[in-house]
């Protein structure tokens, strides 16, 4: 309360000027798109105006400037009053905003990282507070610098058990460097909100879980002026009772208007109304952030030292995860990691036991460790791994498939996969990962085979654009190469290889050393076989597929830990389907998995040296029989 | 209130107590037989599943699946083993077979799955169960109008999951108060303690805050969980939330409220002296009437739900087809007075407010609250009480993956519809655009993804949907497009459409949704040319029909060009790439969205991921310059 000076009285009338400038450009915006939503950019125009021209400290010229305070518009369908309040700060000239969700304007529907103010994609609801948290975390932990971060979030929004995620989260790490501001108009959709205007629940629930609540009337500047000048030692959530379409008669507080542009004859009316209620066409300018933020380099980052594993040692790629992570971790001090209360599974507490103060405990809530880890990796401040079971970021699915739009560099690690793990049953199998994760644009999968490979897949996610996920298996496997061994993106390993080669299988993890068993059984047997190691899911190594499969008369066997749906098996299909003479068959789970112990569970669905050995039979003698 | 509670007997309390021992007995010896699991995890809970089912609950212990039982939801489905113990202590399951849990051949597995027939809804996943439990209580009180109760059971740790904050809100706002959620507040969690650790002040106050009838108490005495699930029964218009503050291992000395042991079986040379000392405090034999249900739920049967009338589309009409899915299930709820529908305030652009309109008591508004919407469908299907239709956006069933795998896992049938697949929605750009749900559903086992093209097909998918074992998807577009089938003509799974067909073709070009209009505008410029053309429309995308699509291809010359609204991974390229990838001579070519898209007009954004008209005819012609 000390640090308040209640802004005079010009100054307050210029915020509502501002506020109601913001009306206006949204409204014309949106009826010039003949879509998009400006009643939900209407119920925040005072909070936006009081945001970057009253409370927010950046330099208007230069938006991702590290020392900005930072602003995230969960509620992203409000976009035109971002990139409105972005043409009064001076960045965006005022004509462009009228080439909004056009096909060549960078202003899209939901904001998009291309443009220089916005640092993550929203638009799916309920995910900005959680990326709000990761800044404000980096902020206050490992920037230690004084810039704030804020976030607006919609009422219907905040049915999002995210949202709750996050609010757990910055009340337990007591994020006093956060700001949500929740827009409470009333209205979502398709109806109300379920709280409706029920302010005083809203400020129970944000109490209980640990933050400063102040409700305020959301259009008036004054209130919000005074609201964001508390200083607190817990996050402060802004509970703004506001009402949708706030300004344009007629539409304030209905229903059935969200989604819908102003027809023509009506927003000029409109327009002329607000217009008249603005008394000083002069702009605002914001004040400028403190510079006090470190210098940090996350460019180009080297293991200390090469593996230290010996050929034949038998070793979990989970655990050499978590090695390697904490070797990196000594290579660079902005590698930080996070995990889902999961870490001694996934043995990120091998990283948390050499670097504590960069390991973020998210606890059991997969949705919010995503989130904060897009938020850590923003304005390429850290290099971000998060960790759980394979499975568990299904949970995190929306969150990832945002993460992408955002552009963001995230890596992940995804342990437990397959039937592999055994008797905890099909709901810790991580079965649908690599589908899941190859669907997402300019990802990167590594599937490492060994502690080596798996060491260097940190290295490489570390360094690599775009999200990276990488698969790790339970079970103790052989380290099969040496020290020294180059890995790269995109580049598969020929681990096994004779003269006259049978067929190519094509294996990862647990299962390519199925097929390594399975090929020294069919040397014996006079049938010898290759055998590959992808290395990288995606991108896949085509030419050495395609190389081996010639040399081995066409045949390709691919054999996966995983369903049968968007796995190894069709990434080869997928990549081989225009070539002539090479066919296909694939090993994979074909059903819901159960209990079992992990060989058992592996013949059960013929993804074991057995499996192998059958189907390489099967497909030589199906084309001799063909030829 | 309280004062009525009819206190049970300190008789019937010691036997409470003594059934609470053997269930740590049976988890532990259990555990220690499968060399894994989770004692810990259920010696804390106890007393509250002593309680629970020896006391409160009102079911057939030989009949664990009666529809007037009450429900039992294990959401920290990890403390399987107490589960069991409980029914083996109801004299469901024999005693010897609790030795046999995790092996291949025991359906007590790891976790619970309904191959048990007392498990409605697999658990293991956390932080799922009390959305499914909501599902229940809905059914129950809304649907089912019977005095079963529904009981969920989750951690502490669990808690941390933001699906469990929106079933809390959606308990509440439907005054769900035949359901009662208890924490098992035993302070730890897996790698170290919960963030709330014994606070359980804290957790009251947020289950307060999320309008829950809220009461604290020592999740180790019988006497006040029988007294909480009592006053519990008394509440009216209320769900109710039992804060059980326990501990983690509760008796077992050495292990009880410690660090590090999460999932680990008592050692070898230790489980003796654990289980003596247990053994020594149990002082009764096994006594207690399970009290049977009230049977009042009706009776219900449906199969081969038919539609009342064909399509009443008029081939060329334009119609999208997310409003041929609303006007479909709307015609489906008066064929059928169990099809319900859920939507996540997204109704006026899935059109589900079509069935709305029609039967509003069969509509369930579940708010922004995507993972929630799914797992309350999966409890309404429990049981088949319902026939369970959700929708949203395509891309926001993303938001619920984990559920939608845990629903296959549960052998659910529900039927989710997603709409707005796709670039072709245009403005409102990436973030809102489904463009990996087909490989999503795809990967999920036993689903049937329908990818309707236009309003006939798209009312006959909703319709085999409601007949279909297992999840069923159907995908829906924003853009209308024209009715290309005849309200006569039939729909199977798995079976595709030859739409367009000439002795002459030189390719079969397969689309779904907006592609397939994009494909026979490419057909009849095409065919200006001179250039045949087969098109194919899938119908269902998995199952795949490979024998149509094969002999196609056979018929064109071995070549295939597929063109979707999707990423190229995991969609239709993929999987027509793997149906023929046992024919060396079929080329497949896989036209789709690569990158992020972006805002713009549906037609330029086709153009723009090469996916339009165009861009096909010149995939065709390009097929032949090779
Ligand atoms: C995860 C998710 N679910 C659904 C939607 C569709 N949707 C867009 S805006 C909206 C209503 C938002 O209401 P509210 O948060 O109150 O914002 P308002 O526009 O009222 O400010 C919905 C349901 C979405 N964008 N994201
Ligand atoms: C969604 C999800 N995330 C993570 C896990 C892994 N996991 C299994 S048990 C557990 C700890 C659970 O703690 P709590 O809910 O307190 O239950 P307790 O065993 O202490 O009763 C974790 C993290 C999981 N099963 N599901």
């Amino acid at each position: 309360m000390e640090d308040y000076h209640k802004p005079d009285q010009q100054a307050l009338q210029a915020l509502k000027d501002a506020a109601n400038r913001l009306r206006i450009h949204s409204i014309k915006a949106t009826t010039a798109a003949g879509s998009g939503h400006p009643t939900s950019c209407c119920s925040a125009a005072e909070i936006m105006s009081v945001l970057f021209f009253h409370t927010m400290k950046y330099k208007p010229q230069d938006p991702r400037n590290p020392n900005n305070d930072r602003f995230i518009l969960s509620k992203g369908h409000a976009a035109p009053i971002l990139y409105a309040v972005w043409a009064e700060a001076g960045f965006i000239h005022e004509s462009e905003l009228l080439n909004l969700r056009k096909i060549d304007s960078i202003l899209e529907g939901h904001p998009v990282p291309k443009q220089a103010f916005t640092d993550v994609a929203t638009g799916s609801l309920g995910q900005g507070l959680g990326a709000a948290c990761g800044m404000a975390y980096n902020g206050k932990y490992f920037d230690r610098s004084s810039y704030r971060v804020y976030c607006v979030l919609g009422d219907g929004e905040l049915s999002e058990g995210s949202v709750w995620e996050a609010m757990a989260f910055a009340g337990f790490y007591k994020l006093d460097n956060l700001v949500a501001i929740l827009d409470i108009n009333r209205l979502g959709q398709s109806e109300p909100a379920p709280l409706q205007h029920h302010v005083e629940i809203y400020q129970k629930r944000c109490e209980a879980f640990g933050w400063h609540a102040i409700i305020v009337d959301g259009h008036s500047v004054e209130e919000l002026c005074k609201a964001f000048g508390q200083a607190r030692h817990q996050p402060t959530a802004i509970i703004a009772k506001t009402f949708k379409g706030k300004g344009i008669t007629g539409i304030e507080d209905k229903e059935n208007w969200h989604g819908k542009p102003l027809p023509k004859n009506m927003a000029e009316q409109v327009i002329q109304e607000i217009d008249n209620r603005i008394q000083n066409k002069k702009k605002l300018s914001p004040a400028l952030p403190q510079e006090d933020v470190p210098i940090v380099n996350i460019k180009n980052i080297k293991m200390p030292s090469p593996p230290n594993y010996k050929t034949g040692e038998k070793f979990a790629t989970r655990k050499a995860y978590g090695l390697a992570l904490a070797k990196l971790g000594h290579a660079c001090d902005r590698v930080v990691a996070l995990d889902g209360d999961t870490k001694n599974s996934t043995f990120a507490e091998l990283f948390k036991k050499e670097h504590p103060s960069r390991f973020i405990e998210c606890y059991i809530a997969e949705q919010n460790m995503v989130s904060v880890a897009v938020g850590c990796a923003t304005r390429d401040r850290n290099v971000v791994f998060a960790s759980t079971f394979a499975t568990f970021f299904t949970r995190a699915y929306d969150q990832i498939r945002m993460a992408a739009i955002s552009e963001s560099n995230i890596n992940l690690c995804g342990s437990h996969c397959g039937v592999s793990i055994g008797e905890d049953g099909p709901s810790q199998m991580g079965l649908e990962d690599l589908c899941m994760f190859r669907a997402i644009p300019n990802s990167t999968i590594f599937y490492p085979s060994d502690a080596v490979s798996t060491e260097k897949a940190v290295e490489l996610a570390a360094n690599t654009k775009g999200i990276c996920f990488i698969r790790t298996s339970r079970p103790e496997n052989t380290v099969i190469y040496s020290s020294n061994e180059d890995f790269h993106v995109g580049q598969a390993k020929v681990v096994f290889k004779g003269k006259d080669d049978h067929a190519t299988v094509i294996g990862a993890g647990v299962t390519l050393h199925e097929a390594l068993a399975a090929a020294e059984q069919l040397k014996k047997e006079k049938m010898p076989i290759r055998v590959i190691d992808l290395f990288t899911v995606k991108p896949l190594d085509k030419k050495t597929i395609l190389e081996n499969a010639r040399a081995t008369k066409g045949r390709i066997i691919t054999v996966e830990d995983h369903y049968y749906e968007g796995g190894i098996g069709e990434a080869v299909s997928a990549a081989v389907v225009g070539e002539p003479g090479i066919t296909v068959t694939r090993l994979a789970v074909s059903h819901v998995p159960r209990s079992g112990k992990p060989a058992e569970l592996l013949r059960m669905f013929g993804i074991d040296k057995e499996g192998i050995i059958q189907a390489v039979k099967m497909a030589v003698s199906k084309s001799r029989n063909a030829e | 209130m309280a004062s009525n509670f009819p206190k049970p007997e300190e008789k019937s309390l010691q036997a409470l107590r003594d059934a609470a021992n053997r269930l740590r007995l049976h988890s532990i010896r259990a555990t220690c037989a499968s060399n894994s699991g989770h004692p810990t995890s259920c010696c804390s809970a106890a007393e509250i599943m002593s309680v629970l089912f020896f006391h409160t609950m009102r079911y057939k212990p030989q009949e664990p699946g009666h529809p007037s039982n009450d429900r039992f939801v294990l959401s920290k489905g990890h403390a399987a083993p107490v589960l069991y113990a409980a029914w083996a202590e109801a004299g469901y399951i024999k005693e010897p077979e609790l030795l046999k849990l995790r092996k291949i051949d025991c359906d007590l597995e790891g976790h619970p799955t309904p191959r048990l027939p007392f498990v409605d809804v697999a658990t293991g996943s956390l932080g799922q169960g009390l959305g499914a439990a909501c599902g229940m209580a809905y059914t129950g009180k809304y649907f089912d109008k019977a005095s079963y109760r529904v009981y969920c059971l989750m951690g502490d740790g669990e808690s941390s999951e933001g699906s469990v904050w929106e079933a809390l809100q959606f308990g509440f706002h439907y005054k769900l108060d035949n359901l009662v959620a208890i924490f098992d507040v035993n302070r730890l969690g897996q790698s170290e303690a919960a963030p709330l650790k014994h606070d359980t002040d804290m957790y009251r106050k947020r289950c307060e805050a999320f309008g829950w009838n809220t009461y604290v108490v020592d999740g180790h005495n019988v006497e006040e969980l029988c007294r909480a699930l009592w006053q519990a029964s008394q509440q009216k218009g209320k769900p109710t939330a039992i804060v059980a503050k326990t501990f983690k291992g509760r008796g077992i000395s050495g292990v009880e409220d410690a660090d590090n042991w999460h999932g680990k079986p008592i050692p070898k040379d230790k489980v003796e002296s654990v289980l003596n000392s247990i053994q020594s405090q149990i002082q009764t034999n096994k006594v207690f009437s399970i009290q049977p249900p009230a049977q009042d739920v009706p009776e219900i049967s449906y199969k081969d739900i038919k539609m009342p009338s064909p399509p009443a589309f008029k081939i060329g009409e334009k119609v999208a087809t997310r409003k041929a899915y609303g006007l479909a299930l709307a015609k489906l709820g008066n064929a059928n007075s169990h099809v319900v529908a859920l939507d996540g305030d997204t109704k006026n652009s899935t059109f589900s407010e079509l069935f709305k309109q029609a039967h509003p008591e069969r509509y369930i508004e579940c708010f922004i609250a995507e993972q929630n919407m799914v797992s309350v469908a999966l409890g309404c299907a429990a049981r088949n009480r319902t026939i369970a239709f959700a929708s949203t956006f395509a891309a926001f069933f993303t938001r619920a993956f984990d559920q939608i795998r845990m629903g296959a896992i549960s052998q659910t049938n529900i039927n989710l519809c997603g709409s707005h697949s796709g670039v072709s929605i245009g403005e409102d750009g990436p973030s809102q655009m489904a463009l990996e749900d087909i490989a999503m559903f795809r990967t999920i086992p036993g689903c049937t993804v329908f990818y309707p093209s236009d309003a006939v097909s798209t009312e006959h998918a909703v319709c085999l949907a409601a007949n279909t074992k297992g999840i069923c998807f159907i995908r829906t577009s924003r853009p209308e497009t024209p009715t290309l089938y005849s309200q006569e003509e039939k729909f199977e799974i798995g079976h595709a459409k030859v739409v367009r067909k000439n002795d002459a073709d030189k390719v079969t070009v397969i689309g779904a949704g907006v592609t397939l209009h994009e494909a026979l505008k490419a057909a009849d410029e095409l065919a200006k040319q001179g250039i045949h053309i087969r098109v194919i429309d899938p119908f269902t995308i998995k199952p795949l029909d490979a024998n149509t699509i094969i002999s196609n291809a056979r018929a064109t010359g071995g070549r295939i060009i597929t063109v979707e609204d999707h990423y190229k991974e995991g969609g239709i390229g993929d999987a027509v790439a793997s149906a023929v990838s046992g024919e060396p001579s079929i080329l497949v070519q896989s036209l789709a969205v690569s990158g992020v898209p972006r805002s713009g007009k549906p037609e330029e954004l086709l153009d723009l991921f090469g996916i339009s008209a165009k861009k096909i005819i010149a995939a065709v012609k390009s097929t032949f310059a090779n």
